[in-house]
């Protein structure tokens, strides 16, 4: 495990060559190409905020357009690294028959250079903090442990499923669906507090708003995000996520990232082959 | 100390013509049992063992899968062995690869980087030798001209390019140069000689046969994927050829 960390250090020039790459082409071919990135979340923040303060008037969540818009930054993040880091493998066989090279780059550029689009598009997320007068506070400084966590769940699912797609070449069209499903179990376009603590499903009580935690490492990131940039739904201003609440968060980030590092490296060997 | 080393190498692929290659066709396996899975086996090599020392122009011979591909494979890395151990020593610059790493909508000079650093040259390294690799390549119109207006044979020459000028401890070349003009041929065997003659370790395979023979003091005869005969090249080359054309008998394997 040490000496593939290693081998990805020694090849950094050549993840950073790609995650440069991934951006020029994504922007070269149209002026307004970062542009384009941000009207996907900004629409869906003026959906959500349409029907849940239109609609549906009685969530009651002040300064709603910057309530959604900071968890669906994060979360576009997560679901367009991973939907497109899934054939980073598959698609490149032309290059791994060919060329020795540590293979885990190819996933992680393409995490990385989307981690890049998410970050500049968090200007435009300030605007609106500053805009609906949220006081931006000492909590921010929060922000690059968050971002960390995020970044280290993120490169772990995408490696692992990267390893799918090889072998099952339909793993990229389930996890369309799936991830949709995921999107609306994760507290994005609702404030978890809303879920009951527990509920009554065939007869077992399930502690819900706990399973979401536990089992949902995306709901803690983003839970830590709105804590940092928006406060709480009962209007206090951004503050600090619990230390222990954010340790844990970090923790299971980076086991995701060590497990996916393990899968991958476990099936390398074989990709030459099955692609 | 060499430079590359085969203990007792086998290589086995395997061809299951039906496992399952997606989640659907596994869920519906389950619920077909009668279909027994078949998997062919191909041992691409067999034991195969031997040296190369630094500063050694070896050529490898064989008929068409006899297992020569293979073997570049497992020195660059690119397969692991099923059996036995490889051990290489230095940076391996193939021109098995030549261009595989180009990406049609980056300029050539963009594409000289991503290369570079696919070889683990850092982009310091790569901008050094940027001079080199442009002017050897006859390319210095169109480095910045998207690689997709490239020609074939300026898409060869860029890639032949970048190989030799990365200063490789060992250079691998496969069947690459019938590709390019005659001049240009000529121009690439005479930088392949001249890197040979700087001490860089040289693994040629190829089918041309005069070539071989001008090119490399060592020849390794590869038949069905084992060692057949290693020597001085003109000697191996020589029974090669006979076994080649004798009528049948000796294929059968």
């Amino acid at each position: 495990m040490l000496s593939r960390i290693r081998e990805i250090v020694v090849y950094r020039e050549l993840l950073s060559t790609l995650v440069a790459r991934d951006l020029k082409l994504r922007y070269k071919n149209s002026v307004l190409g970062f542009l384009w990135s941000l009207v996907n979340p900004l629409l869906l923040m003026v959906v959500f905020t349409i029907v849940f303060t239109i609609m549906i008037p009685d969530l009651r969540v002040p300064n709603f357009p910057v309530f959604v818009l900071c968890a669906v930054l994060p979360w576009n993040f997560f679901s367009t690294a991973i939907l497109s880091s899934i054939h980073s493998i598959s698609s490149n066989g032309h290059l791994i028959k060919k060329v020795y090279f540590p293979l885990e780059v190819l996933p992680l550029s393409t995490v990385l250079s989307n981690l890049i689009n998410f970050l500049l598009a968090f200007v435009v997320l300030l605007f609106m903090i500053v805009m609906f007068r949220i006081p931006l506070t000492g909590a921010l400084l929060w922000l690059p442990v968050v971002v960390l966590a995020h970044l280290l769940f993120t490169g772990g699912v995408a490696l692992v499923l990267a390893t799918m797609n090889v072998f099952y070449r339909d793993t990229g069209v389930i996890m369309e669906v799936l991830i949709q499903a995921w999107f609306f179990l994760t507290p994005v376009f609702y404030p978890l507090e809303i879920l009951p603590s527990s509920a009554l499903v065939w007869g077992i009580e399930l502690p819900v708003q706990r399973l979401v935690y536990v089992l949902n490492p995306m709901a803690s990131i983003i839970a830590s995000y709105r804590a940092i940039l928006y406060g709480s739904t009962l209007g206090s201003p951004p503050h600090a996520p619990a230390f222990d609440f954010l340790a844990r968060t970090l923790v299971t980030a980076a086991l995701c990232f060590v497990a996916g590092l393990w899968v991958f490296g476990r099936f390398r060997t074989r990709f030459a082959e099955e692609v | 100390m060499v430079a590359m080393r085969f203990e007792n190498v086998s290589k086995r692929f395997v061809m299951s013509h039906d496992r399952a290659r997606s989640f659907q066709e596994l869920m519906l396996r389950t619920f077909r049992r009668n279909a027994r899975s078949a998997s062919e086996t191909l041992w691409a090599l067999r034991g195969v063992s031997f040296e190369i020392l630094p500063g050694e122009a070896v050529a490898i011979v064989g008929r068409n899968g006899s297992g020569k591909s293979t073997c570049l494979k497992l020195m660059t890395r690119i397969l692991t062995p099923t059996e036995g151990r490889v051990e290489v020593q230095g940076r391996v610059a193939g021109l098995l690869e030549l261009g595989a790493g180009f990406h049609p909508e980056l300029t050539g000079r963009d594409n000289i980087y991503l290369n570079g650093a696919l070889m683990g040259l850092s982009r310091r390294e790569i901008a050094r030798r940027l001079e080199e690799i442009v002017t050897f390549a006859e390319l210095e119109r169109f480095v910045d001209a998207q690689i997709k207006f490239y020609s074939s044979g300026m898409t060869m020459r860029l890639g032949f390019s970048i190989a030799v000028c990365v200063n490789p401890e060992i250079l691998l070349v496969d069947e690459v140069l019938a590709v390019g003009d005659q001049s240009f041929q000529a121009k690439c065997l005479q930088r392949i000689e001249q890197v040979r003659q700087s001490g860089v370790t040289i693994v040629f395979v190829s089918h041309a046969l005069d070539t071989v023979r001008a090119l490399c003091n060592r020849a390794i005869w590869l038949d069905q994927g084992e060692l057949r005969e290693d020597g001085p090249c003109d000697d191996v080359v020589a029974s090669y050829v006979a076994s080649v054309q004798a009528p049948e008998g000796v294929t059968v394997g």
